[in-house]
C-alpha cells in the first residue's frame, strides 16, 4: 500500500498532524466535539470595523510588529546588551580584518570590470562587498533555484523596486526560474470582507508593480508562490549540499536543516541580487565550521510537544546559534531515510518558530536531519552549551505567550491555520477533522471563518484527491487562501477588527494571534467561543 | 566631558558631526520604523520599538545611531534603504560590534544603487558604547575615527 492509499484508508483521527492534539493555552476544554453546543454562524460580537484611511498619520496600531521579542532584543541585569554579537548569519560569521578581500575568478573580475554590462557589475559589486564584510574567501555558484522574500508592495519598498527594475531593464534575470513568498493580500477569499479588502489594497498599493517585477526577473507563476517553497507540489528543492540563494527565514531554516542545502540568512533584496548573479559569497552556514552546533538542546518531554511552542523555546534561548536537538526523533516518522510528509509539517512548525522567536537559520535533529544522520554528535562544537527542555520548562515557556488582543476578553473572530503555508497532509488533516466535527454536531457551518493558508497547487491536490471533502468544507465556511498570515495580520487597523487564533507559533510571534492546540481550535471554529 | 577617540572598521566613510542617538541594546531596524513602513509617515521617524526603552518614541530621522549591531526581521536591510530614500534614515551607523548581514545589505544597496550614503563604521569596541551617551557630541572622520565629547 503506498502512502496515498494508506492516508485514504485511515480515519481522520489516525492521521498525525503538526502539533497533534496539543493543548497549548491553559484550557479545561480539551474534549472533542461536544454535541449540542449550538449551531449556525455566530455573530462576531464586539468587533468594530471602524474606518481605515491610509492617509491617517496617527500611529496607534503597530499591528504585526507590536510585541515581537526575544532575548536578542534585551539588556541584561548587568546593564549590558544581550546577544549583541549577532551577525545575522545564523552562525556568528566574523570579519577577517580591516581590509579582507575575497579571491575572485577571472570571470568574476571581468564582470566587475563591466564585461556583462554596467548593471551586472553593480550587482556583483554589491555581493562582493557584502561577502567581504563577513570574511568570505570566495564566491560559490548557485545551484537549484532561488527563493525571494521580496513580497510586500508597500510604498517604502520603492527604492528596492527601482533597484530591481533597473536590473530588469538591463535584460537581466535570475539564474533559474524562482519562487516567491506568498502575497500579503488575497482579494478572492479573505478579501471578500470589504473592510479587509480595502486594508489590503491601501496597505500594499504597489503589489501589482511587484508582481510585474518578479515576472520580468523570471519568477514562476503565482500558483506556486509560497513561503514553503520546498513543498513537493511547489518543488523548489535540491540535493543536499547544494548552495542556493534563498531568503524567507522559515524556508532558509528548513532548507539548511531538513534538506541539507547550504544557505545564508540574507536580508531581503540580497537573495535576489545573488540570484541574478548566480553567485553567493561563501561564509557562515555555507561553511562546515559555520554549521557546527553551539547548543545541545536536550528534550526530555513526557509527551509529543506542540512543535511551534518547542521551536519558540529553542529560538528564544539560542537566538541565532545552531542547535543540535536530541530526544524528539521518537515523534518524527522517516521514509527512505528522510522525514516523511507528516514529519515535514512538524519540522516546519518547529523550525519556523526557532527562526521567528530567535534567528535560527539551521538546526540539527539527532537521527533525523541529513547531517546529523552522518555526523551525529560530532556536529557539536567544542564548548557548546546545553539547554534542557522538560515538561516544567515547556510550561514556563507557554506561560510567556501573552494575550495581545485589543479586547482581551472578546470572542475570537477567525481561525488561522498554516504559517508557514500548510503542507498537503496538513490541509487534509484539518479538512477531515473539521468535517467530522461538524457532522458529529449536526452543524452545517463553522461559527467563525477558518482561514487555511497554502499555495494554490496544494489546494488543487486536495481537489484532485478528495473533491467531495473539499466541497463540504468550503460549504462549511473554510476559506482557502494564499496569503502570508503575518503580512495580512500586520495591516494597519487589522488588530482593531480581528481577534484571531492560530496553530502557528510563528504567526503568534509576529501578530496579535493567540496560539491554541488542535482540539481547542476545532472547538473554537465550531462555537466561535474560547474554551472554558 | 573629556573627549575620547575610537577607531573602527570603515565600511562607508564620511565626515559628520552631530549628536549621538544611543541604543545600548541591539537596534531592531524593522521594529523601530513601523510608523514609516506601515503608517505612511515621512516627516519624522519616531522609534516604534517598545522593547527599546532608550529610543522608544524618539525621532530617528537623521540620527547618528550608536548601537552594538542590528537585529530583527530580514526586511531590516531594505528598511534602512527605504528610510534613507524617504528622508528619515540615519546619517550614520556606529557599531561597537561587527556589522550584521541586515544592516550591511541595507547600507550597501542604498550606496551602490541609490547613491545615498549612510556613513557606517563597525567594530568600534565595547568601550565606545560604554562611553557614549544620548546627545553626546560626535565627530566622525574619513579614516574611521570617532570622537565622542
Amino acid at each position: 500500500m503506498n502512502r496515498r492509499e494508506l492516508l485514504k484508508s485511515l480515519p481522520a483521527g489516525a492521521l498525525v498532524p503538526t502539533a497533534i492534539s496539543a493543548t497549548v493555552m491553559p484550557s479545561a476544554a480539551t474534549e472533542k466535539q461536544a454535541p449540542g453546543a449550538g449551531s449556525g454562524r455566530a455573530q462576531t460580537s464586539g468587533t468594530n470595523p471602524g474606518v481605515y484611511k491610509v492617509s491617517n498619520k496617527t500611529f496607534d496600531n503597530p499591528g504585526a510588529y507590536d510585541g515581537i521579542h526575544c532575548d536578542q532584543f534585551g539588556i541584561g541585569t548587568d546593564g549590558k546588551p544581550i546577544a549583541d554579537n549577532l551577525t545575522g548569519t545564523g552562525s556568528d560569521a566574523a570579519p577577517k580584518g580591516q581590509s579582507h578581500k575575497m579571491t575572485l575568478t577571472q570571470e568574476e573580475q571581468d564582470i566587475l570590470s563591466g564585461s556583462q554590462g554596467e548593471v551586472m557589475a553593480k550587482v556583483l559589486k554589491t555581493i562582493v562587498m557584502h561577502g567581504e564584510l563577513f570574511g568570505a574567501e570566495r564566491l560559490a555558484d548557485c545551484g537549484g533555484a532561488p527563493h525571494s522574500s521580496l513580497y510586500t508592495g508597500s510604498p517604502w519598498v520603492v527604492p528596492v523596486l527601482e533597484m530591481f527594475e533597473e536590473i530588469a531593464d538591463a535584460g537581466l534575470k535570475a539564474h533559474a526560474p524562482y519562487t516567491v513568498n506568498p502575497m500579503p493580500l488575497d482579494l478572492y477569499s479573505v478579501g471578500q470582507d470589504p473592510a479587509k479588502r480595502n486594508m489590503m489594497l491601501e496597505g500594499y498599493p504597489l503589489q501589482g508593480r511587484l508582481i510585474q517585477l518578479h515576472t520580468r526577473l523570471g519568477a514562476r507563476p503565482l500558483d506556486v508562490w509560497s513561503c514553503a517553497c520546498y513543498l513537493p507540489e511547489v518543488g523548489n528543492t535540491a540535493e543536499p549540499g547544494t548552495v542556493v540563494s534563498w531568503a524567507e527565514s522559515s524556508a532558509v531554516n528548513y532548507g539548511n536543516s531538513v534538506l541539507g542545502l547550504r544557505i545564508n540568512r540574507m536580508a531581503t533584496g540580497m537573495e535576489l541580487l545573488c540570484a541574478v548573479a548566480g553567485k553567493v559569497p561563501v561564509f557562515g552556514m555555507l561553511t562546515d565550521e559555520g554549521r557546527k552546533a553551539k547548543w545541545h538542546i536536550d528534550v526530555k518531554l513526557s509527551k509529543e510537544p506542540h512543535w511551534g511552542a518547542l521551536g519558540g523555546a529553542i529560538g528564544t534561548k539560542v537566538v541565532e546559534q545552531v542547535p543540535y536537538i536530541t530526544g524528539i526523533d521518537q515523534w518524527i516518522g522517516m521514509q527512505d531515510g528522510k522525514p516523511d510528509l507528516v514529519a515535514m509539517g512538524k519540522l516546519k512548525a518547529m523550525g519556523s518558530s526557532t527562526a521567528s522567536s530567535g534567528a535560527v537559520g539551521l538546526y540539527h535533529v539527532e537521527n533525523v536531519t541529513p547531517e546529523a544522520q552522518v555526523q551525529a554528535r560530532a556536529l557539536l562544537a567544542e564548548g557548546h552549551q546545553t539547554y534542557v527542555i522538560d515538561d516544567a520548562e515547556m510550561e514556563r515557556v507557554l506561560g510567556t505567550f501573552e494575550n495581545r488582543w485589543k479586547d482581551p476578553n472578546g470572542d475570537p473572530t477567525a481561525v488561522y491555520i498554516g504559517c508557514p503555508h500548510n503542507t498537503y497532509d496538513e490541509i487534509l488533516y484539518w479538512a477531515k477533522r473539521l468535517n467530522s466535527a461538524l457532522r458529529l454536531k449536526g452543524q452545517k457551518q463553522v461559527a467563525i471563518p477558518v482561514i487555511m493558508a497554502c499555495p494554490i497547487v496544494v489546494r488543487n491536490r486536495l481537489l484532485d484527491e478528495y473533491p467531495l471533502l473539499l466541497r463540504d468544507i468550503l460549504r462549511a465556511g473554510v476559506k482557502f487562501t494564499t496569503i502570508c498570515t503575518p503580512g495580512y495580520q500586520g495591516l494597519k487597523g487589522m488588530a482593531d477588527i480581528d481577534r484571531g487564533v492560530t496553530n502557528s507559533n510563528k504567526a503568534r510571534h509576529y501578530s496579535g494571534l493567540r496560539l491554541f492546540g488542535d482540539d481547542d481550535l476545532i472547538q473554537i471554529a465550531l462555537t466561535g467561543k474560547l474554551p472554558a | 566631558m573629556a573627549k575620547k577617540t575610537f577607531t573602527g572598521r570603515v565600511i562607508l566613510s564620511g565626515e559628520i558631526t552631530g549628536k549621538a542617538t544611543v541604543s545600548k541594546q541591539p537596534f531592531n531596524t524593522s521594529g523601530s520604523y513601523v510608523e514609516n513602513m506601515f503608517g505612511g509617515r515621512t516627516d519624522a521617524a519616531p522609534c516604534t520599538d517598545a522593547a527599546n526603552k532608550e529610543l522608544f518614541g524618539k525621532d530617528l530621522a537623521g540620527a547618528i545611531l550608536c548601537t552594538p549591531t542590528t537585529v530583527g526581521s530580514t526586511m531590516g536591510g531594505m528598511a534602512l534603504m527605504g528610510m534613507k530614500s524617504i528622508g528619515v534614515g540615519p546619517e550614520a551607523l556606529l557599531f561597537s560590534k561587527p556589522i550584521d548581514t541586515l544592516a550591511a545589505a541595507g547600507v550597501l544597496m542604498a550606496e551602490i544603487w541609490k547613491e545615498q550614503r549612510i556613513v557606517t563604521i563597525d567594530m568600534l569596541g565595547d568601550e565606545f558604547l560604554e562611553t557614549v551617551k544620548m546627545g553626546d557630541p560626535i565627530s566622525i572622520k574619513e579614516d574611521g575615527t570617532v570622537q565622542v565629547g
